[in-house]
């Protein structure tokens, strides 16, 4: 058993990670199998990442691990574990995951669209200064 | 970093009237294109034997390629280099997934420990150990130890904008 | 004018006329050569509409009088210029020419297939009238002591735009919020980057 320490996130087989650059940018995989100190072995077989080295520079840790998931495990293994551990649902659940998700949301509007979302905005601050105004008077 | 490929390189003497079918010589090469790869040849054919270009012609190269090029594996290098008042033998253990990734691994280590080029190294053995008790530097034994994890401390984060109201978590 | 001329030509056995040439030719050759200038065979191409300008588009002016609106775009002109309009009962873009380098194209787009524009929009309709120059500005701005009245918009114009507002109107009103998106004018905020924003 590892020693107690101060850090949350570590670099461990079974990890679950969220991928920052890349053809698979935005999804997540899991750490398969650790290379050295700047690589490791990823795996995404549900998520469509393909098996591949990953640097942990382009990598972001997330607090997910698949429990008990043995070293270098093949991408059946990985799926069948992956899958038991209700981690998809667990990040899809994730206030970062959500917020990620808005954010791209908000980015691939239109210009049409950010006038109507403009629009609403100012029908919810309109809606929100008047109640306050009643409750206060 | 120089990206190493491992060639198969067949060569001979040129045929002459003494002897119609010459002996025909394989070597396993590692280099960064075809090019170097045929000079090595000839480099490491002319102090074995009594061929050289002049004499001779190169019959085929092909690429070797790795053949789990997913399974994560450790190397053994044997090698010689050049230093500025010696020659010294060393061997040198690499984590890798190819044995070209391990020796290309093995060149940029050489050069920035050593300052050694690419031309004072010599490449005597690279085998893969199979075996984990079989590894013997510390620095790679640290990385098969069973449940190993670690964490990635100082993460710099780069924000596009100027300023930031929050200040960076680097933990 | 002909190289040759038919002439009469006096004497029976002359054969009546003869072809005399138009121009007598010189009696030197010049000195040196006469450059002959190379024939161009080029051609000016039409300007090639971009792809995502269809008509219908909504196209956000960036330069000129009208910068920061947002317009409907109607047909490109032989010039190569497009035709725009506001529609000028919504935001006061009159029916006016702008080049494509000054615009950037929304993905937005109005349904205008079933709005018949008239034929006489083309780049004849937007040149200036020329004015006649024989007196100078100043004269004629204060002839008679006072300042010359401005021309009244021509009736013609006037109704031509009235008719095909009507047109794009009733088309624009089919989307909710798409007049109130016309109304307004466009501008970047802090920390948008129009190469990174999807229009």
């Amino acid at each position: 058993m590892p020693e107690p320490s101060t850090f949350k996130k570590f670099v461990e087989v079974g990890r679950v990670v969220l991928l920052n650059s890349g053809a698979s940018e935005g999804k997540i995989a899991v750490i398969v199998e650790i290379i050295d100190h700047n690589r490791a072995i990823i795996d995404g077989p549900s998520t469509g990442v393909p098996r591949q080295p990953y640097p942990y520079k382009h990598l972001t840790l997330t607090p997910f691990v698949v429990p008990s998931l043995p070293r270098a495990a093949g991408s059946g293994v990985v799926k069948k574990y992956y899958e038991k551990s209700g981690i998809a649902e667990k990040w899809a659940e994730s206030s970062w995951s959500k917020r990620r998700e808005a954010l791209q949301k908000r980015r691939a509007l239109n210009d049409f669209e950010r006038f109507e979302v403009m629009l609403l905005k100012k029908q919810r601050r309109d809606t929100v200064r008047k109640s306050l105004k009643k409750s206060v008077a | 970093m120089l990206k190493i490929v491992e060639y198969q390189v067949l060569g001979r003497h040129l045929p002459t009237e003494a002897e119609p079918t010459p002996r025909l010589y394989r070597m396993r090469i590692f280099a960064p294109n075809e090019v170097v790869a045929k000079s090595r040849f000839w480099y490491f054919l002319r102090q074995l034997k009594k061929v050289k270009k002049a004499n001779g012609e190169i019959v085929g190269i092909n690429v070797i390629s790795e053949r789990k090029p997913l399974k994560v594996k450790n190397f053994g290098i044997w090698l010689r280099y050049d230093s500025r008042s010696g020659t010294h033998n060393m061997y040198k253990e690499f984590r890798a997934l190819s044995r070209a990734e391990a020796v290309s691994s093995m060149y940029q280590d050489m050069a920035a420990r050593h300052r050694a080029r690419f031309r004072s190294v010599l490449i005597l053995r690279v085998q893969e150990i199979e075996k984990t008790a079989d590894v013997k530097r510390p620095y790679i034994k640290q990385l098969l130890q069973p449940g190993l994890r670690f964490p990635l401390p100082h993460r710099v984060t780069k924000s596009r904008s100027t300023f930031s109201a929050v200040r960076p978590k680097t933990f | 004018m002909s190289e040759y001329k038919e002439v009469k030509v006096g004497g029976e056995k002359n054969g009546q006329t003869r072809l005399v040439p138009t121009k007598k030719a010189p009696r030197f050759y010049p000195a040196e050569d006469v450059r002959q200038p190379k024939k161009v065979r080029k051609t000016a191409k039409p300007t090639a509409l971009r792809s995502k300008i269809t008509p219908g588009t909504i196209l956000i002016l960036l330069a000129g009088r009208f910068r920061g609106k947002r317009v409907v775009f109607l047909k490109q002109l032989n010039s190569g210029l497009l035709l725009v309009t506001g529609p000028y009962k919504a935001n006061g873009v009159p029916l006016r020419r702008v080049n494509q380098a000054y615009v950037i194209a929304t993905s937005t787009k109005v349904d205008i297939s079933g709005v018949q524009l008239s034929e006489k929009l083309t780049d004849a309709y937007f040149a200036k009238a020329k004015a006649s120059k024989s007196v100078s500005a100043e004269e004629e701005f204060f002839a008679e002591g006072k300042p010359k009245a401005k021309e009244a918009y021509p009736e013609e114009k006037a109704s031509e735009q009235k008719d095909l507002d009507k047109a794009i109107l009733a088309e624009i009103k089919k989307t909710a919020n798409l007049e109130k998106y016309l109304k307004a004018s466009w501008g970047l905020q802090k920390g948008q980057f129009p190469h990174e924003m999807v229009f």
